[in-house]
């Protein structure tokens, strides 16, 4: 079985590089999708690590970040004013998010967003990020149409420091560009004054969210449900709440990668089984002559199904690169030993229901029949 | 020792748009060990229908068919595929040969198939091109070889596993007089010195000649038999024949 299979794989070569080409492209995307699934996890697990003892009230059920909540600031300084919950006053703040640039498709998060943060308080939001040019904080008390610049935000403009860009149409001096940091929230925002930002935004008087810093980190969800009870109609968010409203965030996304896995998958199985029967089609005598010679069916089933799966396996490497490649390009681990797994798997399996169909016909012509095929 | 392979009263219709077509009609044959014989017909006399009968490759509608004293009918098809395998060489007018395959492995897939090692099926397939005088070709493909080449690894396949019939459908059809006739000496010589028992099918007399028995078929039946002499030259053993066939109703003009 497995020297007749050989011998046709080598002797029909553009069938044999067309099916190992499919299989390729289908494990290829599957490969693509555990890399991106992985990637956004690692991107959201090390964005959250930042929040942690951290607690943001916003309005209830809104989601972070809280571009549609809404808060009184008299609210706002109420809470932040709360001597019982021991908060660290330098590190809590109210804020103001508006995003400016939607993500490409609607599940993925912003391009663009400003930030409005009172002045002083620019370390309870960002920590302790240098400016790569300018300042990193604003001057005490500025209230003016002033902005620090995100690495990621600061890109695509060719501005110096001391000149301006527009936001929401109003015109802004850039004070400081920060460097890029692993807040990736921080990176692409332009970050202005509150009172800037209620200006410019029209948001008078409004907050989205507070931003609070116990000083004892083991108090966070004693607070947390402190303000709950005091304030039913807001929304507490943890660093637990938010890595749970992130992972529910992330199940469409995971979800369109892994159709697109899987469509590359049955694409690739479609592929083989369409050359399959092709294959078996043309060598109708050839079976013919084995079963009339003596070869059981099951040498039959088994001699496509080998041919299947050695192009399959052959197919896998190359896709397994690929995915490599992307990893690295993509600055994200390679996929792991159970998701290598994963993916020859996969290709066997499309070998096999690609296989599978076309050999059970090959095995069920009879010799005679097959042998008076023209 | 009883025949090699024997019919009773056998029998095979085909269904073809709903009309029934008699291949075969109540034929009775035997043949013993070691004989050559030619079954003789114009096209459409069924006497391919009978060799695949006799090769287990087809079921009789009715009758039976034995080989060695053990009917094919009671057999289900892996038994009916191990009988060929074993026991049944096949030698086809088109040759058969598998395109990817040279002519050694060709052989050798007969011997592989009978779960035969890989060493010693090449050892047998050197044997079996020695024996039909093409040990040079041994690595060419079917596609270098010429018909009459062809068709001798077919023959060597066909004695990989030491069948006990060999079953020949037209083998020299397509191939020239002098190519054909190389074949047909190298099937009776087979008999001659090996003892192979071989069931040839063919429509040319002249072929039938090699034979030592010629059954004359029509119409799906038997209509004479006629043996032939060991020492008898080719005109008195053609005469002998073509009477035989104007005997029982021939026309043939050539």
């Amino acid at each position: 079985m497995f020297d007749i299979a050989m011998k046709n794989l080598s002797t029909r070569k553009v069938r044999t590089a067309l099916c190992i080409f499919a299989v390729t492209a289908g494990v290829f995307l599957i490969g693509v999708t555990l890399v991106m699934n992985n990637w956004m996890y690692s991107m959201m697990t090390e964005e959250l690590a930042k929040y942690m003892g951290k607690l943001y009230v916003q309005q209830g059920g809104s989601s972070y970040p809280p571009f549609d909540s809404s808060l009184s600031q008299m609210v706002a300084d109420a809470i932040l004013n709360r001597g019982d919950l021991d908060l660290n006053i330098g590190n809590s703040t109210d804020l103001i998010f508006v995003r400016t640039q939607r993500g490409m498709m609607p599940f993925m998060p912003a391009q663009q967003m400003v930030i409005g943060v009172p002045a002083g308080k620019e370390p309870a939001l960002f920590g302790t990020i240098s400016a790569s040019r300018g300042v990193n904080h604003f001057e005490p008390n500025e209230q003016g149409n002033v902005a620090i610049l995100g690495s990621e935000f600061a890109k695509d403009l060719t501005i110096s420091i001391g000149g301006e860009t527009s936001i929401n149409g109003q015109m802004v001096q850039v004070v400081g560009r920060l460097e890029k940091s692993s807040m990736d929230s921080i990176n692409i925002s332009a970050i202005i004054p509150l009172e800037a930002a209620q200006r410019i935004f029209s948001k008078q008087g409004q907050v989205s969210s507070i931003l609070l810093t116990p000083n004892d980190f083991h108090n966070t969800s004693a607070i947390a449900a402190s303000l709950r009870e005091d304030y039913p109609s807001l929304s507490v968010v943890t660093q637990d709440d938010m890595l749970k409203e992130a992972e529910a965030v992330m199940q469409m996304p995971i979800f369109y990668m892994s159709s697109m896995g899987i469509t590359g998958l049955i694409v690739a199985m479609l592929i083989i089984m369409s050359t399959m029967f092709m294959a078996i089609s043309e060598r109708t005598r050839e079976f013919g002559t084995l079963r009339a010679i003596g070869a059981q069916r099951y040498v039959i089933i088994g001699t496509v199904m080998i041919e299947a799966l050695i192009m399959a396996l052959i197919g896998v490497p190359p896709a397994i690169g690929l995915v490599a490649i992307m990893s690295r390009m993509m600055e994200t681990s390679l996929p792991t030993t159970a998701q290598l797994l994963q993916i020859i798997s996969a290709a066997v399996f499309a070998a096999g229901i690609g296989g599978a169909y076309p050999a059970l016909r090959a095995a069920r012509v009879e010799p005679l029949e097959a042998l008076r095929y023209e | 020792m009883g025949p090699i392979v024997e019919t009773r009263n056998v029998c095979k219709t085909y269904g073809m748009n709903g009309i029934a077509v008699e291949a075969v009609r109540g034929i009775d044959l035997m043949v013993n060990s070691g004989e050559f014989v030619a079954i003789v017909g114009p096209s459409g006399s069924g006497k391919s229908s009978l060799l695949n009968l006799l090769g287990a490759m087809d079921s009789p509608s009715s009758g039976e068919v034995l080989f060695d004293g053990r009917s094919l009918t009671e057999l289900n098809d892996w038994q009916r595929t191990t009988l060929r395998l074993k026991h049944i060489g096949f030698v086809f007018q088109t040759f058969n040969l598998l395109p990817t395959l040279t002519a050694s492995e060709n052989i050798e897939i007969a011997l592989r198939l009978a779960s035969v090692g890989r060493r010693e099926s090449a050892a047998r397939a050197g044997e079996l091109l020695r024996l039909v005088g093409l040990s040079p070709r041994a690595l060419h493909k079917p596609r270098y070889l010429s018909g009459g080449e062809r068709q001798r690894v077919a023959i060597a396949r066909s004695l990989a596993n030491r069948p006990q019939l060999l079953l020949a459908d037209e083998p020299t059809g397509n191939l020239d007089s002098q190519t054909g006739t190389s074949i047909l000496e190298l099937l009776r010589d087979l008999c001659t010195r090996n003892g192979q028992t071989v069931i040839l099918v063919t429509h040319d007399f002249r072929a039938a000649s090699y034979a030592d028995r010629v059954l004359l078929l029509r119409d799906g039946r038997i209509h004479g038999e006629t043996s032939l002499h060991a020492g008898q030259d080719s005109s008195q053993v053609l005469g002998q024949l073509l009477s035989f066939e104007l005997q029982w109703g021939g026309d043939r003009s050539d």
